[in-house]
C-alpha cells in the first residue's frame, strides 16, 4: 500500500515537469530545494529533537561550496558533489561544542552562527562580499549541459528523492531507533546505551548535508548567489514548512513545503495585481507564514501529515 | 584617555538598550517558561511609532510614552496568543512567539514600508574632561536604571510583583493560595513589551530601526539575559553592560565591522561553557 502510494507520487511528480510553463517550472524547481533543506531539518526537529534556527546557513555552505568551486575550478559537477560534503563538514565541526546546547539555547545558537556566517559573507572579498558571486556557470557533465529549466527541475527531483532514501534509511535503522528513543528522552535512552552525543552529532551533519545539496542546486539553477539569497527569514521559513507538515515525517517536509510554497505563490500572484501596492507581495507571504506557525502550534501540534495519520488509523506513525 | 571614556558611555548607553530587552525576555520567562522571539518586534514597533507619532506633531515625551503603552499592550496580545490558549507548552509557545514575530512583519510593512527610519533624540553633548559625552546616550542610562530600579521595586515590595514572583517560583502552589496564574502570565507579557518598547524607543535616536531589526535586537537582549539563565535581572544587567561596551571598544579599536560577531562570539562561549558545567542541567522547562 505504502509502497503504491510512492511510486504513484513518484510517477505524477516525474510526468509534471514538461507540462508546467516557465513561471510554474520555477516554482517547482524551488519547492524541490526548500523540501530537501526541510526534509534535513524535519529530521532534526522531529527525531533529535534539536530547534535549528540556522538551517540556511548550510544551505548557504552549500551555494558557496558549488559557486566558488565551478568559478575556480572549471568542473561545476565537482562543486554540486562538495556541496553537501562541505556543509556536513560545518556542521560536524561547529556541532561539536554546539549541540551541548538544548532547546531554546540552541536554537538563539544556531540563529547567532547563522548571523555570523551572513557578516562574515558581507565582509569576504573572496565570495564576492555584499554583492555576492555572479556568472556561476551552469551545471555540466563533462559535454552535457544542464541549460533547460526542466533539466534543473529533474535534477531537483533526484535530489530530494536522494534526500528522502537517506532520510528514511537512517529512520528505519537502529540508529533512528536511538534517536527516536532519545528524542523522547535523553537520560533514558543514555541509560539504555545509545551513544546519545555520537547520534545527535550525526543527525545534525545529515541534515546540513541536505540543506548543502539544496544550496548547490540552487546556486546552479539561479547563477547568482549573495549573502542576501540567505537571510534569516530563510531558516525559519524551512522551520515553518518543516512544523506545517508536522515533525518527524519525511512525507510531511514534503507535503508542507510544497503546501507553504504554493500558498505564498497563490497570493503572491493575487497580490502582484496592477491594482495592489508594491508592497503586497511581501506582506502577505509574510502573514502567510506567521498565520501557518501560530495555526500549527496550537491546534495541529504533530502537522498536517501527523494529525492525517491519526485521524486514519490510531497507530503511532511516525514514517 | 578622552576616546576610551566616550566609547565608555556609548557602550554602556547601548547595553543599556540590550538589558531592557533582556529584562523583558526574563520577566517573561520566569513567570511563563516561554523565551520570547517575539521581544525584538516590541521594540521596532514601538520605534516606528514614535516616528510616526512625532512627524504627526506630538511632543517628544508624549510621543515616546504612548509607544512604549502601544508596545505593552502589543506584548498582552502577544502573551494572550501564546499562552491564552490552556495546556500550550512552553516549546509550543515559543513557535508561536517565533509566528508572531513574522505576522509583526506583516504589520510593520503594511503600516510603515520597509525603509528605516529614525527620528532625534535629546541634542547637545556635555564636557567631562577632554571628552564630549552625548546626551542622548546619558538619557538612555539614566532612564534604565530608573525603570530597572522601578522593576525591582515592583517585584520586591507590591502585591502584584509578589504574585508575579510566586508563580515563577512555583505555579501549581500559586494556583492554590488563589493566584491566577494565566493572569500574570499576562501581566508579565505585558510588563516585557513595554520593557522592550522602551529599548527601542530610547535606541532608534543612535541606531536606525527598520522592520527586521527585531533579530539583532533578540539576539543581543537574549545573549545579555543568557548570562543569568533568563531569570537574574541583575545579571541580565551586567551581560548587557558588558555586551554593549565590548561591541564598541572592538569597534573604536579595532574594526567597526566586527562588532557584531565579537558580541555574538560571546554570547555562544557562555552559553557553552555554561553547559559543560551542568552536563547534567538538561534543558527541562
Amino acid at each position: 500500500m505504502k509502497i503504491a502510494v510512492t511510486l504513484l507520487v513518484a510517477a505524477a511528480t516525474l510526468a509534471i515537469p514538461p507540462l508546467l510553463s516557465a513561471s510554474q517550472l520555477t516554482i517547482y524547481i524551488l519547492i524541490g530545494v526548500a523540501a530537501m533543506a526541510t526534509v534535513g531539518l524535519s529530521l532534526l526537529l522531529g527525531y533529535a529533537g534539536q530547534v535549528s534556527l540556522g538551517q540556511a546557513s548550510f544551505t548557504a555552505i552549500g551555494g558557496y561550496t558549488a559557486a566558488l568551486l565551478a568559478i575556480h575550478t572549471g568542473y561545476p559537477w565537482l562543486g554540486l558533489l562538495a556541496a553537501p560534503i562541505a556543509a556536513a563538514a560545518c556542521a560536524a565541526l561547529i556541532g561539536v561544542p554546539i549541540l551541548r546546547l538544548r532547546g531554546h539555547q540552541l536554537a538563539f545558537a544556531t540563529l547567532a552562527l547563522q548571523l555570523i556566517l551572513l557578516s562574515v559573507l558581507d565582509q569576504a572579498s573572496w565570495a564576492g562580499g555584499a554583492i555576492g558571486l555572479q556568472g556561476i556557470p551552469r551545471l555540466s557533465f563533462g559535454s552535457m549541459v544542464l541549460d533547460s529549466d526542466v533539466a534543473y527541475a529533474y535534477l531537483a527531483w533526484v535530489g530530494v528523492a536522494l534526500t528522502m532514501v537517506v532520510a528514511r534509511n537512517l529512520v528505519g535503522s537502529r540508529t533512528g531507533r536511538g534517536l527516536r528513543a532519545l528524542a523522547t528522552s535523553e537520560i533514558g535512552a543514555a541509560a539504555s546505551g545509545v551513544p546519545v552525543g555520537g547520534y545527535r552529532l550525526l543527525v545534525f551533519t545529515v541534515s546540513a548535508a541536505f540543506a548543502g545539496l539544496a544550496g548547490g542546486i540552487y546556486a546552479f539553477y539561479v547563477g547568482y548567489l549573495s549573502p542576501g539569497s540567505f537571510p534569516v527569514l530563510l531558516s525559519i521559513q524551512y522551520v515553518v514548512m518543516a512544523v506545517v507538515g508536522g515533525l518527524g515525517t519525511i512525507w510531511g517536509a514534503l507535503l508542507g513545503t510544497a503546501v507553504v510554497t504554493l500558498l505564498v505563490q497563490l497570493l503572491s500572484t493575487l497580490a502582484t495585481r496592477p491594482d495592489m501596492p508594491d508592497y503586497a507581495p511581501a506582506v502577505l507571504s509574510y502573514a502567510v507564514y506567521a498565520v501557518l506557525l501560530v495555526i500549527t502550534a496550537l491546534f495541529l501540534p504533530r502537522g498536517l501529515a501527523g494529525s492525517a495519520a491519526t485521524r486514519g488509523r490510531k497507530a503511532d506513525t511516525w514514517t | 584617555m578622552g576616546a576610551l571614556l566616550q566609547y565608555l558611555v556609548t557602550g554602556v548607553g547601548i547595553g543599556c538598550g540590550y538589558a531592557l530587552v533582556g529584562s523583558g525576555l526574563v520577566v517573561i520567562h520566569r513567570v511563563t517558561r516561554v523565551v520570547n522571539f517575539a521581544q525584538g518586534a516590541f521594540a521596532v514597533v514601538a520605534a516606528l511609532t514614535v516616528s510616526t507619532l512625532l512627524t504627526a506633531g506630538l511632543p517628544h515625551g508624549a510621543a515616546e510614552s504612548l509607544a512604549v503603552l502601544l508596545a505593552g499592550v502589543v506584548g498582552l496580545i502577544t502573551g494572550a496568543v501564546a499562552i491564552g490558549r490552556p495546556g500550550t507548552t512552553p516549546q509550543a509557545a515559543l513557535v508561536v512567539t517565533l509566528g508572531l514575530g513574522v505576522f509583526a512583519y506583516a504589520v510593520e510593512i503594511l503600516a510603515w514600508g520597509d525603509q528605516p527610519r529614525s527620528f532625534g533624540g535629546v541634542p547637545g553633548s556635555v564636557p567631562l574632561g577632554d571628552a564630549r559625552l552625548q546626551s542622548h546616550y546619558l538619557l538612555i542610562i539614566g532612564v534604565t536604571a530608573v525603570v530597572l530600579a522601578g522593576l525591582a521595586l515592583l517585584f520586591a515590595r507590591t502585591d502584584v510583583g509578589r504574585a508575579l514572583t510566586a508563580t515563577a517560583a512555583n505555579p501549581y502552589a500559586a494556583r492554590v493560595v488563589g493566584i491566577g496564574v494565566t493572569r500574570m502570565g499576562l501581566i508579565a507579557f505585558a510588563l516585557g513589551g513595554m520593557l522592550g518598547g522602551l529599548a527601542g524607543v530610547l535606541l532608534t535616536p543612535v541606531h536606525q530601526v527598520s522592520f527586521d531589526s527585531d533579530v539583532v535586537l533578540v539576539v543581543n537582549g537574549f545573549a545579555a539575559a543568557i548570562l543569568g539563565n533568563l531569570s537574574r535581572p541583575v545579571l541580565t544587567l551586567v551581560g548587557g553592560l558588558l555586551l554593549g561596551v565590548v561591541e564598541v571598544l572592538v569597534a573604536g579599536y579595532l574594526n567597526s565591522s566586527y562588532q557584531t560577531e565579537v558580541a555574538l562570539v560571546f554570547m555562544l562561549a557562555v552559553l557553552i561553557v555554561r553547559a559543560g558545567r551542568h552536563p547534567a542541567a538538561v534543558e527541562a522547562s
